[in-house]
This record gives C-alpha cells, structure tokens and sequence, in this order.
C-alpha cells in the first residue's frame, strides 16, 4: 500500500514537474549562423524565437519597411545603415519628427552576443530593445500592433508571415520577432584581424605595434609602454558587455547606468561597445561628441 | 479625530527626511541570491552585519597583505537554501555560483571550492579591509578568495550570487 501510495505521490510530482514546453515555430527551415569558434557560443537567443530562414528573410524586408513608421517615411535603416555598419554617422538621430533621439544610435553588428542592450544596458533582449525605436513617438512613432494592422493590407506580407511562423497571421510580436531573426545574422567577422587570428595573415610592423599596445598592460617600472584598451574592449569580439565609466565628464551630464538602478556607483557608466568596424561608426561615445577616434587613442 | 492630528504632525515633520532621502536619489546597495535556492535573498549591508562575520588575511594586486572581514560566502548560500554540506553530492555536483557585478563582470565558482566539508579555504563576501569598510570603487562588497595567486575573482561591486546548474 505504501509504495502504491508512493508511486501515485511520484506521478503527480511528475505531472506537476513538467517544464513549460516554449513555443517552437511550426514553419521553417533552421539558419545556420556561422561564425568564428573564437567568438565562443554565448550567443542571445531566447527559446521562443529560433532563427529560420523564412524569418530572417521576412525579417531583412520588415527591416527596411517603411509603413512600420507612423508617418510611412522611415524604417529601422534610417538610422541604421549598413555602409556604415548599421549606424547614421550623426551625434543623435531624428525619427519622424525634428526631435533627435537623447543618445547615439548603436552599431547593430555582432548583437548576438549582446546580453545588455541600450546604451545602459536596460533590456536583455533584441525583442524587448526593439519596441522603444519602433514605438516612441519621436523615433518611428508607431506600436508594433498598429504597424501588423498596416502590414495586413498589403499583397506581400500575408504569404511571408505564413512561410516564417506557420500561419498568415500578423501580428506585432511576430513583427518584433522576425526583426530580431535578421539583426541576429548581422555578424562581422572577416577583418584583417581575423584573418590574423586564423593565421592567415602577418600583421605589418605597424599593426603589430599596435596590437601590442592595444593588449598590454603599462608597467612603467619595466619601460612597458601599454594602453590596456583591452581591460574593457577584450575578446575576439572587442567588446566584454560590460558597463564603464570612461572618466571624460567629471560631473556627466547623462547619468547613464545609475537612472537604471539607482547606485551612485553606476552613475556616468555605459556600456562598452564592441571596436570592430569603428573606422566607420563615427561620431563616438554615448552623445556623439567625438569625430574621430584621436582623442580617445591619446594620438 | 486628535489620533488623525497626530498622524498629521508626524507626516509633517517626516517630510524634510524624505525629502532629503529623495534628493540623494540613489539606492543601498544590495546582494541578490536568486537560482537554484529554496529562499531567494536581498540583503542588505544591516542583514549581512547581522551574520557570522569573519576575517581572512590575503594579498590583493598590491602584493600587500590586508585584512579583510566579511561573511563567508557559504554561509549567506546555506541562509538561501542552496545544496551544501550533506546534500552535496550526486547531480548537485554539476551546480555552480556565478557572481555578479555592477559593471557586467562575471566570475564562477564551483559549490565544493566554497564548502568546508571539501575545503578549508574560506571565500567571503567582504565589506571592510583592514577595519575599514571598502573604498567606494571597490565596495561596498566584494569577494576575496585567500590564497589564489591572481586575484581576477576578487570581483567587487558585487550586486548578484546566481547558483545555476551546469546544462549540457
């Protein structure tokens, strides 16, 4: 009696015990992402939004839709563009109206690593990240649900809905979805430098010097000379998702990390971007105020 | 009726206070224990005063030994209900801790490296060097593991313990 007693005990621990089954896309062919081995494989993916082929395509075209915006004039390009490795080279961006947008808009490249998105690192996913630019009212002006009621009038996008997710539905979570599908394949990995770590490639004097500096720790009671940018900027990827305050403003003007939680130890702290492609995401820092990349290398 | 005065004078005269609170605008910082434990914890700098303390002398990157005092880390997991001591063993062997802190820095310890059935060395969450509580740059918590020849686990700034298991 008592281990039948056991066993039903057992049984309903079982049935209560059954993990939450996430959503799996019943259409869809998988992509496969490809990148170096040396970029490690933290990747960001949540469970209910798996990469698929027709998700990534459908979600290439929704980035560059502009009925996603209120006003029909913009889309994620606009202050994302590829040329320059998904940014708009201007200190602040302007969306549908005049007002400019409080921070730089962010390079796109290499998110899939990403874990802390925004300049302080408010959000953990590309999902929720992506409803602040395509909702606010001075950046695309338009919720994800008002954009999926435009998008149901059109020929082209019921046929494409129902390749990515199963179903002709359209809907603004599958919108948020599929975008976030395609920002995922944005990887840039075939630099110079990658060439180098694949020994394929001697680095010139120059760049050698660089390297050097670039990874060394100073001690000056050795005469070693080193600008430790990678402390912060470390890794194949150059970035370390992690959030620093660089010391420019003594007294910063935006307070950074600290509006998210509160410590005064967080204040003037941003989050490190990653340094690939950097020749072409100029201006630099949260607020742009940089042209160049001189004053920050101390040439 | 003289009950609602008296509560009025006092939310009067309380006023400056929260007021002054708000002005400052920032928060006590707190340690999170959140994952795999039975009690998930926020304490405070008052909780942990409140817990066995101990000191453990160590060298940091200086090179100089320093006095640190603080709470031993398997302690403030044994408070969360994490699998320590007898419960130990069989599949919990493949849990870990991973400690967080403000800036985004993370470091791993695996439980028996912080049990004392398994090792003397004893990890703490420090809150003073050598009588005095942490700078603000380092504090006001930070882990110090005696005897590891580089200190790259010291993190400071620690906001988060994360017990997880390993999923392979």
């Amino acid at each position: 009696m008592g281990s039948r007693l056991f066993i039903f005990f057992l049984g309903v621990a079982t049935i209560c015990a059954m993990p939450r089954i996430p959503g799996i896309h019943p259409a869809g062919e998988p992509y496969e992402l490809v990148y170096p081995s040396y970029f490690g494989n933290r990747t960001n993916i949540p469970a209910d939004n798996p990469l698929t082929r027709e998700g990534v395509y459908l979600g290439r075209l929704l980035f560059y839709e502009p009925r996603l915006s209120a006003n029909n004039t913009i889309s994620c390009e606009n202050c994302h563009q590829q040329r320059l490795a998904f940014t708009d080279g201007k200190p602040f961006s302007q969306g549908i109206d005049s007002i400019l947008t409080t921070r730089s808009s962010m390079s796109l490249t290499n998110l899939l690593w990403v874990r802390h998105f925004f300049w302080d690192g408010r959000v953990s996913s590309l999902e929720t990240q992506m409803i602040t630019p395509l909702s606010a009212p001075h950046e695309m002006g338009q919720s994800p649900e008002r954009s999926a009621e435009k998008l149901r009038q059109s020929r082209l996008y019921p046929a494409l809905f129902r390749s990515a997710f199963g179903s002709d539905s359209i809907t603004g979570d599958r919108i948020v979805k599929a975008i976030a599908q395609f920002e995922r394949t944005l990887i840039s990995a075939n630099s110079r430098y990658d060439r180098y770590l694949r020994g394929q490639l001697q680095p010139d004097s120059a760049e050698a010097r660089g390297m050097a500096l670039f990874m060394r720790n100073p001690s000056p009671e050795r005469s070693i000379r080193g600008a430790n940018c990678e402390h912060c900027h470390g890794s194949p990827k150059f970035f370390l998702d992690q959030f620093h305050n660089n010391g420019l403003d003594s007294i910063p003007t935006d307070p950074g990390r600290e509006t998210l939680t509160g410590l005064a130890a967080d204040r003037g702290r941003f989050r490190v971007p990653t340094l690939r492609n950097i020749a072409l995401t100029a201006p630099y820092m949260h607020d742009g105020r940089f042209r160049t990349c001189f004053p920050f290398c101390g040439c | 009726m003289k009950k609602n005065k008296l509560i009025l004078v006092f939310a009067l005269l309380s006023l400056p206070f929260t007021w002054a609170q708000a002005q400052d605008g920032t928060k006590q910082a707190a340690i999170k224990v959140e994952g795999e434990v039975t009690h998930p914890l926020q304490l405070s700098p008052a909780d942990l005063a409140k817990m066995r303390r101990v000191e453990v002398r160590a060298a940091d990157r200086d090179g100089k030994e320093h006095h640190y005092s603080g709470v031993p880390l398997s302690d403030i997991l044994q408070q969360a209900g994490v699998t320590m001591g007898p419960q130990l063993r069989g599949e919990n062997m493949a849990k870990y801790l991973l400690v967080k802190s403000a800036d985004g820095y993370e470091v791993l310890f695996s439980l028996p490296e912080l049990d004392s059935t398994y090792s003397d060395r004893v990890i703490i969450l420090a809150d003073q060097v050598d009588g005095s509580p942490l700078p603000a740059n380092k504090g006001p918590f930070r882990i110090v593991v005696p005897g590891e020849k580089k200190p790259a686990r010291w993190i400071w700034q620690v906001t988060t313990l994360s017990v997880r298991f390993a999923k392979e």
